[in-house]
């Protein structure tokens, strides 16, 4: 039988020895389910691939930069997104200084690169991380020379990341701090931080950005009304740190009570105890689920466009206004679709990795 | 003092209360200062006057002139109607993705994982904004609908599904209610062993015999082309449509992952077992394994149901009127924001809390009783 669960005695004895066809063939057609499947799915692919290569490839317009053709193609029009790949990537930045969200782009992306490798989970990465974001908030912002930039003209793949990489930043030690108050013996604590991290998770994050927006602009005195930026920031902020504190707590779960004895026996106070010896240990071992909450926080953050922010969906539909071009959706929405899959993809091979890997014996 | 480790546990509580209530207390001061400053008035009385919103489609009946609390009402029916929806497709799907995952046949195999990855690793937003773009272009004028399955069409209009009618009167609804509540008590009298089966057949006898008396009409009404336009039937808009395809390839992802999951966590040697018992492979299936992977995957599923309430918000994208989105125009119309926010909340958490709940009590049921 094909099912997956099938008993050992349905399998081939050993001897058979087929030629790489043969087996391919086997696979397919081998039993009459394989031959079911390998019809409708090999009948669902016959029928949709070739139309779209059709269009994505036979009669799209590539790298042509006059709109006409895209008009005159029946095909895809990736031209526009090769055109207006500044303005998709960038959004209204100004187109002088495109420079500098590039650079930060590139800035994240190696800073990522170089901290997923376990070698450089040392003190000396948070400090790296900090150093690059002054660097970040001073190359977007401006000042000190470079030509100033509000946040209101800040868009595109830029925002993402920054969103992205902030709130998870700022989110983790506040996570930690939410996860050892919810596993505290002190009942205030302990249901301050329930109520917190229950409410934000029984919340959507669309929902949470609107009363960050709505709400702000009430209880905050005027002169601390922070900008449409930084609202989103700590609307993501919060909502990272309640689904941080959940895995963060179980990794805090997963330590044996010999542990904290050991620590007692040796006279370490409460602090020390936890920054010392627990959770390093529960860290490591949620290092897995962590890297899973850091792939629906970049996922997340294309929400913001919903409160006005300018990211990379946002940028993409104001390209598609402008009437010289045919105004290709499908393709723009794909593009962008492809640098988020890109991005989380990338992660969740990390994290597979991760778990693979299991978590470290030190 | 501080070095006593009760002193300083109730020491550091007090301080947290009075740093929590200050706050709060701050808070609403300054909020109601500035709501005062705007001349905005506060309390929930604003609910039962005329709306005067537009809401472009419900599932209930609405009209602009209807009160606050209907507009707000309307929005959570049509909330719960596309979840409803998208986490009875996405179930259903997810189980036959999970399982082709893991089928022998490579065609099969890869393609469900193309569509596990494409889902878990694209924004849900991005795919409702790339399939609501697709919708103009794709589909064809309503003359030329395409009809993909019987009594199913799809064009630039939307689509258009069999709609299904129940035909019931309001005693009818009544016989119908305490037939259902005489047949759901002799069940649990019974399986309690508080009921001889007897008494318990003579039970649903009666439960039977109600609903017959109630006489309950089912009618299914296929959509039919004539002239211009579809009669009969039901048609979904685009928005509509949009929102139930997307939501439903996307939480079709996470449903075949965690049914996968569940079955590889079933061993191979409880199919051996089976087997070698002599049960036949539906058996062993419906009494060794669906019942142990059940365990496995009710929380992670029922987690996955909650974040298709959740990213029903995302219609919002595309243009629907959910409950979020009618309660964002109700607050820009209106001004009561903070009413607004509680009742947001309000709604978010019962909802979520509701279907916890159940998951809490069917896990409970299914768990391994152990001496």
């Amino acid at each position: 039988m094909a099912m997956p669960f099938s008993i050992s005695a349905d399998a081939p004895p050993a001897q058979l020895r087929l030629s790489g066809v043969m087996r391919l063939a086997k696979l397919l057609f081998g039993t009459p389910l394989n031959a079911a499947l390998t019809l409708v799915f090999g009948g669902l692919l016959v029928v949709t691939v070739p139309a779209i290569m059709r269009w994505a490839v036979m009669d799209a317009v590539l790298f042509d930069p006059d709109p006409k053709a895209c008009r005159a193609a029946t095909g895809a029009c990736w031209s526009f997104i090769y055109t207006k790949s500044g303005q998709l990537l960038f959004g209204i930045y100004p187109l002088d200084e495109r420079w500098r969200p590039a650079t930060v782009c590139l800035m994240i992306l190696a800073l990522l690169a170089w901290s997923v490798r376990p070698a450089s989970w040392t003190p000396r990465l948070l400090a790296v991380w900090v150093a690059a974001l002054a660097l970040i908030f001073w190359l977007m912002g401006g000042g000190c020379g470079l030509t100033e930039v509000p946040t209101s003209s800040w868009g595109g793949l830029p925002v993402t990341l920054i969103l992205t990489v902030v709130a998870i930043g700022v989110a983790f030690p506040v996570s930690i701090l939410l996860a050892l108050a919810r596993r505290s013996t002190m009942p205030v604590l302990r249901t301050a931080a329930v109520i917190l991290i229950e409410s934000v998770r029984g919340l959507p994050l669309l929902s949470i950005l609107f009363v960050a927006s709505i709400m702000m602009p009430l209880f905050l005195p005027e002169a601390l009304l922070p900008d449409k930026f930084t609202r989103a920031l700590v609307a993501l902020t919060v909502f990272a740190a309640a689904y941080l504190a959940e895995v963060v707590r179980g990794g805090l779960q997963a330590i044996p009570k010999g542990q904290y004895e050991a620590a007692a026996a040796l006279g370490l106070p409460f602090w020390r105890t936890q920054y010392l010896v627990i959770l390093p240990q529960a860290i490591r071992i949620a290092i897995p689920a962590l890297a899973n909450t850091i792939i629906v926080m970049i996922k997340n953050t294309s929400l913001v466009l919903v409160v006005g922010l300018f990211d990379l969906i946002s940028s993409g539909k104001a390209a598609l206004a402008d009437p010289e071009w045919p105004s290709p959706a499908a393709e723009t929405f794909l593009f962008i679709g492809a640098i988020f899959f890109a991005l989380s993809f990338s992660f969740a091979r990390f994290a597979d990795f991760l778990e693979r890997r299991g978590p470290a014996a030190h | 003092m501080l070095s006593d480790a009760k002193t300083r546990s109730i020491f550091i509580q007090g301080a947290l209360v009075v740093f929590f209530v200050g706050f709060l207390a701050l808070m609403l001061t300054t909020t109601f200062a500035n709501l005062r400053a705007r001349g905005i008035p506060i309390g929930f009385d604003f609910l039962k006057l005329p709306s005067r919103i537009v809401i472009s489609e419900a599932i209930l009946t609405y009209r602009t002139r209807d009160p606050y609390y209907w507009a707000i009402v309307t929005g959570v029916a049509n909330t719960v109607f596309i979840s409803a929806l998208v986490i009875m497709f996405s179930s259903v799907l997810g189980l036959l993705v999970g399982i082709a995952r893991l089928s022998s046949n490579p065609l099969a195999a890869g393609s469900c994982r193309v569509w596990v990855e494409l889902a878990r690793n694209t924004p849900p937003i991005v795919l409702l904004i790339f399939l609501y773009s697709l919708w103009w272009k794709v589909l064809p004028p309503v003359g030329e609908a395409l009809n993909p399955l019987p009594g199913v069409y799809a064009s630039m209009r939307g689509l258009e599904v069999p709609g299904v009618s129940i035909d019931v009167g309001t005693t009818g609804l009544l016989v119908v209610a305490l037939a259902l509540a005489a047949a759901v008590a002799s069940w649990i009298a019974m399986r309690k062993g508080r009921l001889s089966p007897l008494a318990a057949l003579a039970a649903l006898a009666t439960a039977v015999a109600g609903l017959w008396l109630a006489d309950i009409r089912f009618s299914v009404d296929l959509p039919v082309f004539k002239g211009s336009n579809f009669h009969g039937g039901a048609e979904l808009t685009p928005e509509l449509s949009t929102i139930l395809i997307g939501l439903t390839i996307y939480t079709t992802g996470f449903v075949a992952e965690i049914v996968r999951g569940g079955v590889l966590s079933v061993g191979r040697g409880q199919w051996d077992a089976g087997h070698s018992l002599g049960l036949p492979r539906g058996k062993i299936l419906r009494l060794i394994v669906i019942p142990q992977m059940l365990r496995v995957i009710v929380l992670p599923l029922n987690s996955q149901y909650i974040n298709v309430v959740k990213n029903s918000t995302l219609a919002i994208a595309v243009g629907y009127p959910d409950f979020l989105a009618v309660m964002n125009t109700i607050i820009s119309k209106s001004s009561h924001s903070i009413e607004g926010v509680f009742i947001i909340l309000g709604v978010y958490l019962a909802l979520n809390l509701t279907l916890s709940s159940a998951a809490n009590w069917y896990n409970r049921r299914i768990a391994i009783v152990e001496r």
